[in-house]
């Protein structure tokens, strides 16, 4: 019995001090884990020692699916951004001062842990507070990152987590300067001035032709006048299925398209104002009589039959519109 | 016979004065048109204000003529953006106003007793008339055909692109601006036409009262320049060019610079720096030239060329460096965010909650120009037959708003009128080609033998090297009257879909004043819908002279106009802080948002809800917005995502989430909406979406006023309560709800041992 005693009293101080002593040390382990490869990759068994519940430090997790079995085009995209933010953040306090570490969970490594947490999307980026030390939060869930405006930059995330770690340090993110894109710029800079220099002389016909500059004018505003900005800016898509397994070339409502759409558009314009310049401008060019009647008749047949499915267009994308011609009513 | 009668009138100069009459006659009817098509909302509703903005205008047009133009100019208003105010003096573009009170007064000064309002609602018709003419008189500078001018004055006046900012009602900026615009642009050809001092002159006046209209006038400031660089490139500098530029530049930037609101911008932002630098190059160009003109040695011109590249070059990088050190103003957001156009939906979210901001899908093209869109392209193509300068404007022109106008619906505007005068130009000269009595007489082959010897081959070639490809061939003309007959008759009936087409869109899509509904009986009689007016009546009416009302912005302007009472935030949104104060305020629980009412002393709230009558615009829908904006400034407080449901669905039924329920705008727009329905039959009707049975409980405000078809509801914030307790429990207590006792918790019963 005293025996017993004895060694339990013995043990006593040294289980008080493993119950308080590693909280430090799994900081510093950590951190020097993550000095050599920040982010942390995690599986289920790392993640639970990392955020288990007595911690003296902020643990910001990024529960990701990379594999493209899953099809997560978010966060392949968000990846970079993040190695990016986790280095530069763990180079900048190579002391831990911030007592951050950065860790990084695929689906296939922790099925268990999107479990437990229920979790039906990716990516998600949790940030864990700690429970005890300086910093400490009442709080002891996570807070949670959810990418609702799309991908985020590292800079964006960055202020996201300064947010909640006020008076310790935030190392600013680093971009590694990118010297195959400067050094392509510049070769191409030069490349086109040498070309230049040496093809003015046949270019300047080229550029002094009337003919090119008409083409690129009337081109520019073909495109601009049939929507092609807003495909730009809303990124539409190309075409869309009609749900019977065919495909659906207009898209209904007033204010939507494709893409398709609007080159079909852009080409019945083209059409029109095509055979509008010729009616105008070659027809009455023509020194055969017959010649010309054939053409006025092919020419005002095209205005004609073009105009006309154009409005029958315009019809289905707004339904109450009362006029239309014939062929296509 | 009828020939014979007709002839002495179109000859010499009784001809010309017949020409003359005829074309003032249509160029009076084209006006009066263009006024008509534009009064659909005075006779299916009232002389009335339509919408937002022009609420404002009317407002500050009233302060003009009850104060004079001093006190106008120093107009502090402390009755919008309580508790901040406004400068509104100092912040709006006064040319509208000014305009609206100089006819006032001059039509008392002739005894006509007007009301203001009526000047204010009809003053936009009024100016289309004007834009009509000064369509006319700057298609002529680009034509040699009379009838261009006299279809492009037509196209203007009827055109729904100009329409849907112009009818009756809608007095704002735009109203105008157009007219100043086209006009201006007028001036600019006349001035670069003759290059005469005068016109340039004029032109920088016309230029002034347009920077006092619109914000638009950016659009001169870049597009002259541009006009400018494309005719240096093109080697067509020329004294009159460099007379006329600097003129316009330097009288035109003194004159935009008396405008307080616009100040010392046009030295100091980016967006004017197009037009200083092109009047530094036209310098340095014009120096060249000059010594040029001296200096016959070729060596020495092309050392001069190296020195202007370099000037150039050292100037832009000092303009890319003084933009850098901050100097220069940055790009204001909504220019840069035409440019990228990515820009204003990260940084920006009040930019891109303005749906004028949007995109343009082709069908709005169709929609506000309809034929005059696919005749366009070849109007532009006719302008390279002769690339004189004035053509060279035109192309220029053409592709700088056709780009802007694909960006931002708002910006249809500017492209309308380069849209009629391209479709003009070529409109008129088929006409003139096929409407031409005369055919030539049919060749015989020995004309053509003749024809092909004759032309001679070194001829040929310069055409090549020059023209357009379409313009090889000698013009001969029509030869049948069969084809003269068919081309004019279909353009007839294209003019004439064109016609209808116009009025359909103004009656339909741009006459309505927003401010009042018309909807149809199942009788198909006419039903009007009068929610907002009776509304700001009630308020007008029933509430304190200073009594502060909170609502979307998009409602201040009509509340300061019709109610006559403070608000906190409106159209003008200069605060976004105080915009995203509101915003929260909307979005938080009403323990969060009664602290923020009270700060703001706000007294009523207003909200718009369409529920009952499935009236899409309202603030449910609009709610995301106030969401995003107040995230903008307190990410840690509203959250957007909150709004969603686990499956990333914005629902205000049932499944609606727990911050849903419990914000203050959800509360107040359904607030005792279940008793209008039996049970288990309440339903949203813009949504769609059964509602549930239990409606929402609001202990902070009570309802103080339900408009006809529940689109206006009013709440009054409650005051402190008497007796100290917080608003949930005192409510509580007055539904008559015991309260809790939480002091004897009683467990299961035990029995007791001692």
């Amino acid at each position: 019995m005293h025996f017993l005693k004895g060694l339990l009293l013995s043990l006593l101080p040294a289980a008080a001090f493993a119950a308080k002593k590693p909280a430090v040390d799994k900081f510093q382990q950590f951190h020097a884990k993550a000095l050599s490869s920040a982010p942390l990759k995690l599986d289920d068994a790392v993640y639970t020692q990392l955020t288990s519940a007595p911690r003296d430090y902020s643990v910001a997790v990024l529960l990701t699916a990379l594999e493209s079995r899953f099809g997560c085009v978010l966060c392949r995209e968000f990846q970079p951004e993040w190695d990016l933010l986790s280095r530069s953040w763990t180079k900048g306090d190579k002391q831990g001062d911030s007592r951050l570490v950065f860790g990084t969970l695929d689906f296939t490594d922790g099925k268990n842990t999107f479990q437990s947490l229920g979790l039906q999307t990716a990516p998600v980026l949790l940030l864990f507070q700690p429970t005890i030390g300086p910093h400490a939060v009442t709080e002891t869930g996570p807070i949670r990152y959810d990418f609702t405006n799309g991908p985020q930059s590292a800079e964006q995330v960055r202020s996201w987590i300064g947010r909640y770690l006020t008076d310790r340090p935030h190392p600013q993110v680093q971009r590694p300067i990118n010297w195959t894109y400067g050094i392509a710029v510049t070769t191409t800079i030069l490349g086109t001035i040498s070309f230049l220099s040496v093809a003015w002389p046949y270019a300047l016909p080229i550029i002094q032709n009337r003919n090119v500059w008409a083409a690129i004018s009337l081109i520019s505003i073909l495109l601009f006048t049939s929507g092609h900005m807003f495909n730009h800016i809303r990124k539409v898509p190309y075409v869309a299925g009609d749900g019977r397994g065919g495909v659906s070339y207009f898209a209904g409502g007033f204010s939507n398209q494709y893409g398709l759409e609007t080159q079909i558009v852009a080409a019945m314009y083209g059409l029109l104002s095509f055979a509008t310049i010729s009616l105008a401008l070659k027809v009455p060019r023509i020194k055969d009589p017959k010649t010309q009647q054939v053409a006025v008749l092919i020419w005002g047949g095209v205005i004609f039959v073009m105009y006309s499915f154009l409005l029958s267009v315009f019809r289905i994308k707004n339904g109450g519109y009362p006029f239309w011609l014939p062929p296509f009513s | 016979m009828s020939d014979t009668i007709v002839e002495p009138f179109l000859k010499g100069s009784t001809g010309r004065n017949t020409r003359g009459i005829l074309r003032l006659s249509i160029l009076v009817l084209i006006a009066a048109a263009a006024i008509a098509s534009r009064l659909f909302s005075v006779i299916r509703f009232e002389s009335i204000i339509h919408e937002f903005d022009p609420w404002f205008n009317f407002r500050a047009t009233k302060y003009l003529v009850q104060n004079g133009f001093y006190d106008f100019w120093d107009w502090f208003d402390d009755r919008t953006w309580h508790p901040l105010g406004r400068v509104t003096g100092g912040t709006l573009y006064p040319g509208l106003m000014v305009t609206s009170g100089i006819i006032y007064h001059a039509l008392r000064a002739l005894t006509i007793p007007v009301d203001i309002r009526n000047i204010c609602v009809l003053l936009a018709p009024g100016f289309s008339g004007l834009t009509a003419y000064a369509t006319y008189l700057f298609t002529n500078e680009m034509s040699t055909s009379p009838s261009a001018g006299l279809l492009a004055a037509a196209f203007m006046g009827i055109a729904p692109g100009y329409i849907s900012r112009s009818v009756a009602g809608s007095y704002d900026n735009e109203a105008i601006a157009i007219f100043l615009l086209v006009f201006t642009f007028f001036l600019w050809i006349k001035a670069l036409k003759v290059g005469s001092v005068m016109w340039g002159a004029l032109c920088a006046l016309f230029y002034g009262y347009m920077v006092s209209a619109w914000g638009g006038y950016v659009f001169i400031t870049n597009l002259i320049p541009l006009h400018v660089f494309v005719l240096v490139c093109m080697g067509r500098f020329s004294p009159r060019l460099y007379v006329s530029y600097c003129t316009w530049y330097a009288l035109g930037t003194l004159a935009s610079m008396q405008i307080p609101f616009v100040g010392f911008l046009p030295i100091r932002s980016s967006e004017h720096m197009s037009a200083l630098g092109v009047f530094g190059l036209l310098q340095l160009v014009g120096f060249v030239e000059f010594v040029r003109s001296g200096v016959p040695s070729k060596q020495f011109a092309t050392l001069l060329r190296g020195f202007v590249l370099a000037v150039f070059a050292i100037a832009f990088g000092g303009l890319v460096l003084l933009t850098v050190s901050g100097v220069i103003a940055p790009w204001t957001g909504r220019f840069y965010s035409l440019w990228d156009t990515g820009y204003a939906k990260i940084h920006i979210p009040i930019i891109a909650s303005v749906s004028e901001h949007q995109p343009t899908a082709w069908p709005a093209f169709f929609f506000d120009l309809n034929l005059l869109i696919w005749l366009f392209p070849a109007g532009v193509y006719l302008c390279f037959l002769k690339l004189a300068d004035e053509q060279v404007f035109v192309v220029v022109y053409a592709i700088l708003a056709s780009y802007f106008s694909g960006v931002m619906v708002r910006l249809m505007l500017t492209l309308t009128p380069i849209v009629c005068v391209a479709a003009a130009l070529v409109l008129s000269h088929l006409l003139d080609t096929y409407l031409s009595i005369k055919s030539p007489s049919a060749p015989t082959d020995a004309d053509i033998d003749a024809a092909s010897n004759a032309a001679p081959a070194p001829s040929k070639k310069a055409a090549k090297q020059d023209g357009l490809r379409a313009m090889r061939e000698p013009l001969v003309g029509i030869y049948t009257t069969f084809s003269k007959t068919s081309v004019v008759s279909a353009l007839t009936a294209y003019l004439l879909i064109f016609v209808l087409h116009c009025t359909w869109v103004t009656s339909n899509a741009y006459s309505s004043p927003s401010v009042v509904l018309a909807s149809r009986m199942p009788d198909g009689s006419q039903h009007i819908i009068d929610d907002y007016r009776e509304a700001y009546q009630w308020l007008r009416q029933n509430t304190k002279e200073d009594a502060k009302i909170m609502s979307w912005w998009d409602y201040g302007y009509q509340i300061g106009g019709m109610a006559d009472r403070p608000t906190l935030v409106d159209n003008n949104t200069w605060n976004n802080t105080h915009i995203a104060t509101v915003g929260k305020a909307m979005s938080s629980s009403e323990e969060v948002s009664y602290p923020i009412m009270r700060q703001h002393e706000v007294d009523y709230v207003l909200v718009v809800f369409g529920g009952l009558l499935g009236y899409s615009g309202d603030d449910i829908n609009k709610f995301l917005w106030m969401v995003r904006i107040a995230e903008g400034i307190w990410p840690d407080e509203v959250k957007e995502r909150d709004f969603f449901t686990e499956r990333g669905e914005y629902r205000v039924d049932e499944g609606a989430t727990e911050t849903m329920k419990k914000s203050l705008m959800y509360k107040m727009s359904y607030y005792n909406y279940n008793a209008l329905f039996p049970p288990g039959q309440c339903q949203d009707r813009v949504r769609g979406v059964k509602m549930p049975d239990q409606g929402p409980v609001l202990n902070t405000v009570e309802e103080a006023f339900t408009s006809e078809n529940w689109i206006i509801r009013i709440y009054k914030v409650k005051d402190l309560d008497n007796v100290g307790r917080d608003h949930a429990a005192a409510a509580s207590f007055e539904r008559g709800n015991k309260k809790k006792k939480t002091t004897k918790r009683r467990g299961p019963k035990v029995l007791r041992v001692e």
